[in-house]
């Protein structure tokens, strides 16, 4: 009787969490790849081509069916995850630190740096993402290094943004004024005291980016200008079995349902920040 | 032998005058008080005197020297380097002019390790003696908190700490009691101002109350509409002021001495607004000795007590 109210509190918090849930067993999988994959991702079988779930060949058991070159489909599931959170971590971090520096000196400094920092912003801005991305990666070669390169010269600007807006109304707090006051350095005020109170919205926009990275990633290695093969990552998994939509459904189907899981989970998350800090507040 | 001495400082917004031939001096180690009412450019003339306008808004004329150097036309990092060590100013608003997610006693310790004067473990404990210093129970748990957790009283005896804690040659203070209480406004001030007096420190004292005024300050400097208007010695000004706005001021406190007759006396009409200042005199259209004369520009008479007034008061009654 007395522990039934806390642990149906805990089963709850358990429940409307499942996203962060998520996406730390994803990450976890992500880092043990080699030690949990049961195949050899890049290992091909012809002999094991096209297999359904379930199916069984020299003792090895491909849970999720295999592609059409006989690599085991969970294994590149697996594989493809570290592809997936590795491109979206590092471009978010490298597109949040340009964007929220180029926006907090733009919000700050005022005067003839806002003025250009901004402009070239809202020109950023006014370019389909997408559009840029493929444009950019055409241009420089796929590959992992430039994926995250134009995956942040394509989203610096909306980190810029929120940046610049939160600046600016946190700039003209007292004790911003205070901390002038007492001889700090635009740097140190920027760091210590207007950073520290605009982390919130930021932290939400990143989540929001995030899983918008994970699909701009797919994406672009659905269109073969990700990461190349044989390296496996959800979007060229998606690409190839498009081709066996009618024949082999498992290929297609299982990296679509991750890509859903952990878009939906970065949104979540994301929407779940908002509400507890409060957007562009 | 001034410290500190503003001659003719004009504030614009745009083509908007809104401080307009400021002058005051203040010696070491002396509380001047700037007094006017709302709206007269007594908070641009202190934030001009620390280079910390805000955006839009420029010096545009004048000079405020310090030690013998035009503030004005220092670059930025020789500014800084002056303010919080050697120029330090405290605000109206005591919480909300504290960082709200940094513990207290870092604030305080802010200038020391700004401008290096000591480590952070020094820092820390100098922050811990200043804090005891301006009254605060338990100064080493309260370092650790945040001001959200302390009252406006406390957070503002921490801001004092803050901008005594590098034994600064001249303190600011902008109004730093109204937001407050007033059962504790005057424990406050005469805290402020007798760490001021340990520590060497002159005080710009601007404020509303006349009796602060009295109490606190050795001369008094009376603006109006972004002009100083009277400056001198506090007691013979307050025996007999010479301005008509400053004669108003000082009848709209209450006197206990003396029993009020009906109501209190009120200045009549209202501060106009920067952009509907007159010409020549801007209290001439408030006031009840004004004449066509006061349409000229009057200057501040040079004298221990000065006055911009064509018809000073001779005689107070
Ligand atoms: N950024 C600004 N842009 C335009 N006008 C301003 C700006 N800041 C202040 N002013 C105007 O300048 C005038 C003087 O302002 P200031 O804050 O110096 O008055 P004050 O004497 O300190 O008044 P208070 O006693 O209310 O603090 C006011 O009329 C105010 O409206
Ligand atoms: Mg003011």
């Amino acid at each position: 009787m007395e522990t039934a109210a806390p642990r149906s509190i805990r089963l709850s918090a358990l429940l409307t969490w499942w996203p962060a849930w998520l996406l730390l067993a994803l990450t976890a999988a992500a880092i043990l790849a080699p030690w949990i994959a049961p195949l050899d991702p890049d290992r091909q079988n012809l002999l094991a081509r096209l297999k359904a779930p379930g199916f069984e060949a020299r003792g090895a058991t491909y849970w999720l069916g295999s592609d059409e070159l006989g690599r085991d489909i969970l294994s590149r599931l697996i594989y493809g995850a570290r592809v997936s959170l590795s491109v979206a971590v590092l471009s978010v971090l490298l597109s949040g630190l340009v964007g929220v520096a180029v926006g907090m000196a733009a919000g700050y400094l005022r005067g003839w740096t806002e003025t250009i920092l901004m402009r070239l912003v809202d020109i950023f801005l006014s370019i389909p993402a997408i559009l840029l991305a493929i444009i950019t990666v055409a241009v420089l070669g796929p590959g992992f290094v430039n994926v995250i390169l134009v995956l942040a010269l394509t989203r610096w600007p909306r980190y810029a943004r929120v940046a610049y807006g939160q600046t600016l109304a946190i700039a003209d707090r007292p004790f911003v004024t205070l901390a002038r006051a007492m001889g700090a350095s635009p740097l140190r005020v920027l760091a210590l005291h207007i950073l520290p109170n605009i982390i919130g919205p930021l932290l939400v926009v990143a989540t929001l980016e995030f899983g918008l990275m994970v699909l701009f990633e797919a994406g672009l290695s659905f269109l073969g200008l990700g990461v190349q093969p044989p390296t496996a990552s959800w979007g060229s998994m998606l690409s190839t079995g498009r081709n066996y939509v009618g024949s082999a459904w498992w290929i297609a189907t299982f990296p679509g349902i991750a890509l859903f899981l952990l878009v939906l989970s970065a949104n979540l998350i994301g929407d779940r920040l908002v509400d507890r800090i409060g957007k562009g507040r | 032998m001034t410290l500190l001495s503003v001659q003719d400082l004009a504030v614009q917004a745009g083509a908007l005058s809104l401080v307009d031939g400021v002058s005051l001096d203040v010696a070491p180690g002396e509380v001047v008080a700037l007094v006017g009412e709302s709206g007269s450019g007594k908070s641009l003339t202190a934030l001009s005197i620390m280079g910390l306008l805000a955006e839009g808004l420029t010096v545009t004329g004048g000079r405020v020297d310090y030690d013998g150097t035009d503030l004005t036309a220092l670059p930025e990092d020789r500014l800084r380097a002056l303010r919080g060590a050697d120029l330090a100013m405290i605000f109206q608003e005591p919480v909300s002019s504290l960082n709200p997610l940094v513990p207290v006693g870092r604030q305080v310790a802010e200038s020391l390790v700004v401008h290096d004067r000591a480590s952070e473990a020094e820092a820390a404990e100098a922050a811990i003696e200043m804090l005891r210093r301006v009254g605060i129970p338990e100064p080493a748990r309260r370092a650790t908190q945040l001001p959200t957790e302390l009252s406006g009283g406390m957070c503002q005896r921490v801001m004092i700490a803050a901008a005594l804690i590098s034994r600064p040659r001249l303190l600011i203070a902008d109004e730093p009691t109204t937001a407050l209480d007033v059962t504790i406004q005057a424990q406050i001030l005469t805290l402020m101002a007798d760490l001021a007096a340990d520590a060497g420190t002159a005080v710009l004292l601007i404020t509303h109350d006349m009796g602060v005024v009295a109490e606190l300050a050795g001369r008094v400097c009376v603006m109006y509409g972004g002009r100083v208007v009277e400056q001198g010695p506090v007691d013979p000004l307050f025996a007999a002021p010479r301005h008509p706005y400053t004669r108003m001021l000082l009848r709209t406190i209450p006197r206990l001495d003396e029993p009020t007759k009906g109501e209190l006396f009120a200045i009549r009409g209202n501060v106009p607004s920067p952009k509907n200042w007159p010409e020549g005199c801007r209290f001439r259209t408030r006031c009840d000795r004004a004449s066509d004369a006061c349409t000229a520009r009057p200057a501040l008479i040079k004298g221990d007590h000065r006055v911009a007034c064509f018809h000073p008061v001779e005689d107070p009654e």
